[in-house]
């Protein structure tokens, strides 16, 4: 028997929503002052900055980040971690644009690494959308959660 | 203008990491994680002796040095993996190489090092052009 066998299996969360029931706004003033946070002036074109798709999708989820975590049976002061993050764009984020966010977990999977221990990697997916439904960007964001209680 | 395979794209540097920026993103990601925050909260974790910064702040300096070595470029797709993490006042350097052309589309490698202890994020774009 390995390891992993021998681990409790991981949450079964797998085609958890994550549908967002409020629309997301992109401020103009937020808009600036977070260009400006990362060093650059913000577009005259009215383009918002491209890291909107993981602010957006983030903040207008159906989950905090805290409830996220606790979806994945993960109490959100043992730390999680972005693993990694991947964005695909069908148009620019723009200024004063109103989006909405749909959402799934993907998976968790249970892993032992030699670094962390015993810990889950959640995938799960973010799109915003349009008010008319279009899908203006996707992404696909994966966490490391350590799980120290199993070490 | 033309791009070629093996060209690599100018850097972004920020000289010193801001708290006060991290401040700013707890705010805009609803996330006030006292890790960002509150540099006792960091030793007592045993994560360091300064406070560390959002991960989405460092794809934004990614995105800014895509945006100014393809001017009037668009994002089409960015992956980015979180190799460490980075910290106030450290010192970063977003850059890249291009790994395809085709018509209207460019592929890159990017990375973001920090200086004095290695690549902390690292991943690929296609912007076009």
């Amino acid at each position: 028997m390995s390891e992993l066998a021998e681990l409790p299996p991981p949450p079964d969360v797998a085609g958890f929503k994550l549908d967002g029931t409020e629309i997301f706004t992109i401020s103009a003033v937020e808009n600036a002052a977070l260009c400006r946070s990362t060093g650059v002036e913000p577009a005259l074109d009215g383009t918002a900055h491209p890291i909107y798709y993981y602010i957006g999708t983030q903040v207008a989820m159906g989950q905090t980040v805290a409830g996220l975590c606790a979806v994945c049976d993960f109490n959100v002061e043992d730390g999680p971690m972005m693993g990694s993050s991947t964005a695909r764009f069908a148009a620019p984020l723009r200024t004063g644009g109103q989006y909405r966010v749909s959402g799934e977990i993907l998976s968790v999977v249970r892993k032992r690494s030699r670094k962390l221990g015993v810990m889950d990697v959640l995938t799960y997916r973010l799109r915003l959308h349009e008010l008319d439904g279009r899908t203006v960007v996707e992404t696909d964001n994966v966490w490391v959660l350590p799980r120290k209680e199993l070490v | 203008m033309s791009y070629a395979i093996g060209d690599t794209l100018p850097p972004f540097v920020v000289d010193s990491v801001s708290p006060a920026a991290m401040r700013e993103w707890a705010v805009f990601l609803a996330d006030p994680n006292p890790i960002h925050l509150d540099v006792e909260v960091v030793k007592a974790k045993g994560l360091g002796d300064r406070v560390i910064n959002q991960g989405p702040i460092n794809v934004a300096y990614l995105i800014n040095m895509l945006l100014a070595a393809f001017p009037g470029g668009r994002i089409e797709s960015m992956e980015a993996r979180f190799l460490d993490n980075v910290y106030d006042g450290d010192q970063v350097v977003a850059s890249g190489r291009v790994t395809a052309v085709e018509e209207g589309r460019i592929a890159c490698d990017i990375s973001l090092d920090v200086t004095g202890r290695g690549t902390v994020n690292a991943g690929t774009a296609t912007v076009l052009i």
